[in-house]
């Protein structure tokens, strides 16, 4: 057994889980506060690629000044979204809602394409490209440093979660919305901040994988794993996306290296199926009883 | 006159005209070549789907200028199919219902696969933009041909290149995980073998995976002296040079047609530099096009770069031109059936230069394509080998 190889393997895994579990807190935000399961998360974070494209490269604004500018966007997007398709279906059949997230996707695949065209495209050098080693062991500096972005981002969310008054108002609205209401906390407005502050981390998730994979109008199929990330941390644990994130990415690589990619894959959804079986709300998620 | 005979009167020259009108009409239809077509002007293809659209219609405004094939002018129909291989099918029954088509042009392997009994039925003749290697196979896709090399020949003509250039040489193969990356990959290590190059590793990808850094590890493990990675249009190609060249591996990267457009080389940035593939047809910018007439109208109608996906409509139109005419000039209707015959008996077949080389089908493909490295501060591909015929 090589054991240095089986730790750089690790080190790219966790490199990878790192951006499951940013675009992971960024579903569970939405889903935590309105109950919505936002299939759009992945054409989310490819706008926030885009868009720091538009800035970046189309308009040639410095870069630090295209990032903030992409994750205001994504931002206002969540935000427009609640707003216009999300809100009007406040208290309709969550399988409506449901669909309508699906429909968003293909809405903002079209537009990107409208306005970006669908040609597959780079962005603008964001990380830096020196060789990162951990002793002996290398990791690609791209997914190093997205990682510890990512680690930072999710850092400071947790802390707002916990310190600010929007968080403590986040959090209780998603704990008893009736409560909050009676505490007079504006929970229409929580509803439209939860959606803006995931698309504030998905423009952020998008801006870190488009820098290591590039962008492309289909780049949001990495929702789809986002989606079994969350299913298996817990559709409405913070902590359990983090640690479903880096414990999916992880198995992913090391599947992927020693088993072969085609296997990596066969993996990820045969953690979801046991857990599904053993725990259906998740490793860290709310037990809810349903009583008829 | 009585009110039945005024009647008659009014409506026997009435009558007559509708009928000469509808006479003359029968004839133009008959007179005239529809090319239909499905095309993915939208999802994740269309970035070449808009191309092969454009060409095509530039074909045809060219060819119907030059007095259209034997006489008969072209007309061209295509509708979006957003890459759906089911849409693809019912843009396939709309316009081959309502049209007498007799050639088609197909956006993708699975909906070329799976129309082949209909084409057979509807006698039609059709290519596209793929070049699976299960297509090339005259005996269970009589109605198809290919524009160029099937992906296991283009790998074939990355490995003669190669064996000439470096031999015993150390490969690995680097492809997606889905049925296009697959494609050319058992029987290129096979090849290989037979060429005396060593088959150092063999990754795969998953689809639209994210982040290849382990993936990359295993390369630099191997150490092999070339990769050749097929499956992609751009990412990851690009992940995967700079980690080789973050890790000091000296492997040269090689990649096959779809990959080779020299916009999604220009998206590589300064990472392409050196990046090796084949290409079956000259670039917009090729310095010999003097040998190539079809080149030099494609640039007289424009001015600045088209794409080499916008060549393929070309190269889809001049093909279907030549098939047209050896099977009208044999004095045989035109129908599938009979250009099949003509794609067999076709020798010297000439693409107004398109193809660098003149040459014959192999079953359904053009077994030609040369290769060429990108030089990035020229922002160009250029040519490192010969046209390459594989025998």
């Amino acid at each position: 057994m090589d054991w240095l190889f089986l730790f750089e393997v690790s080190l790219a895994g966790l490199g990878r889980g790192g951006l499951y579990a940013l675009t992971g807190v960024a579903f569970v935000l939405i889903y935590k506060a309105t109950r919505v399961i936002n299939l759009a998360i992945g054409e989310m974070l490819m706008v926030g690629a885009y868009l720091f494209i538009g800035f970046g490269a189309g308009m040639a604004l410095p870069l630090w000044l295209a990032v903030i500018l992409a994750l205001l966007g994504g931002a206002l997007l969540g935000f427009v979204l609640e707003r216009t398709a999300i809100r009007p279906l406040l208290g309709e059949n969550p399988i409506s809602v449901f669909m309508v997230t699906i429909g968003l996707s293909s809405v903002l695949v079209g537009l990107v394409e409208i306005i970006w065209t669908a040609n597959p495209r780079s962005l603008p050098d964001l990380l830096p490209r020196d060789p990162i080693f951990i002793g002996d062991a290398f990791v690609a500096p791209k997914t190093f440093w997205s990682f510890v972005i990512a680690a930072g981002v999710i850092a400071v969310f947790l802390l707002l979660f916990r310190f600010w008054r929007g968080g403590v108002a986040l959090r209780a609205t998603a704990s008893d919305q009736g409560a909050a209401y009676a505490m007079g906390i504006n929970v229409p407005a929580v509803y439209s901040l939860a959606w803006a502050l995931a698309g504030l981390l998905a423009a952020g998730a998008g801006i870190l994988l488009g820098a290591i994979s590039g962008a492309s109008s289909s780049m949001g199929v990495f929702g789809l794993t986002v989606l079994v990330v969350v299913i298996v941390g817990g559709l409405d644990s913070v902590l359990g996306a983090l640690l479903a994130g880096v414990l999916i990415g992880w198995v992913e690589s090391v599947a992927g290296v020693y088993l072969g990619g085609e296997y990596e894959q066969l993996f990820t959804f045969s953690i979801l199926l046991v857990v599904l079986l053993v725990r259906p709300w998740g490793l860290f998620g709310t037990r809810e009883i349903e009583r008829l | 006159m009585s009110i039945r005979k005024q009647l008659a009167v009014m409506i026997w020259p009435v009558a007559a005209a509708a009928m000469m009108v509808a006479g003359s009409a029968g004839a133009q239809d008959k007179e005239e070549i529809v090319i239909g077509a499905s095309v993915p002007m939208t999802g994740p293809f269309a970035f070449a789907g808009i191309q092969f659209n454009r060409g095509i219609n530039d074909y045809v405004e060219w060819v119907n200028s030059q007095g259209g094939i034997r006489g008969r002018q072209v007309r061209y129909i295509g509708e979006d199919t957003g890459y759906d291989a089911d849409q693809s099918v019912a843009v396939f029954r709309r316009i081959t219902s309502s049209e007498d088509v007799t050639f088609y042009f197909g956006d993708s392997t699975a909906f070329q696969q799976s129309i082949e009994p209909e084409l057979e039925r509807r006698d039609i003749l059709m290519t596209g933009a793929s070049f699976a290697s299960e297509i090339n196979n005259p005996e269970e896709y009589p109605m198809q041909f290919l524009l160029g090399p099937d992906y296991g020949e283009q790998v074939g003509i990355l490995l003669e290149y190669i064996a000439d250039e470096n031999p015993g040489a150390s490969v690995a193969f680097i492809h997606s995980d889905t049925e296009f990356g697959r494609d050319p990959i058992e029987g290129g290590k096979k090849m290989a073998e037979d060429l005396g190059l060593e088959v150092a590793t063999t990754i795969v990808t998953p689809p639209g995976s994210a982040d290849v850094s382990a993936a990359a590890l295993e390369l630099r493990r191997a150490r092999p002296d070339y990769a050749i990675m097929h499956g992609y249009v751009l990412s990851p190609i690009p992940a995967f040079i700079e980690q080789a060249r973050q890790m000091r591996l000296d492997t040269r990267f090689m990649g096959t047609i779809y990959t080779m457009e020299q916009g999604i080389i220009d998206q590589m940035g300064e990472t392409a530099e050196g990046f090796l593939g084949v290409m079956p047809y000259r670039y917009y910018y090729d310095e010999n096009a003097d040998e190539a007439p079809l080149l030099q109208t494609i640039r007289e109608m424009h001015d600045e770069y088209q794409a080499t996906t916008y060549t393929q409509g070309w190269v889809a139109g001049i093909l279907m031109q030549r098939i047209a005419e050896h099977t009208l000039d044999a004095g045989r209707e035109l129908n599938g059936t009979n250009m099949r015959k003509s794609i067999e008996e076709m020798e010297n077949i000439d693409t107004g230069g398109l193809i660098g080389k003149k040459f014959s089908f192999s079953g359904n493909s053009i077994p030609v394509g040369r290769i060429y490295r990108a030089d990035v501060s020229e922002g160009r591909m250029v040519p490192v080998s010969d046209w390459i015929e594989l025998d």
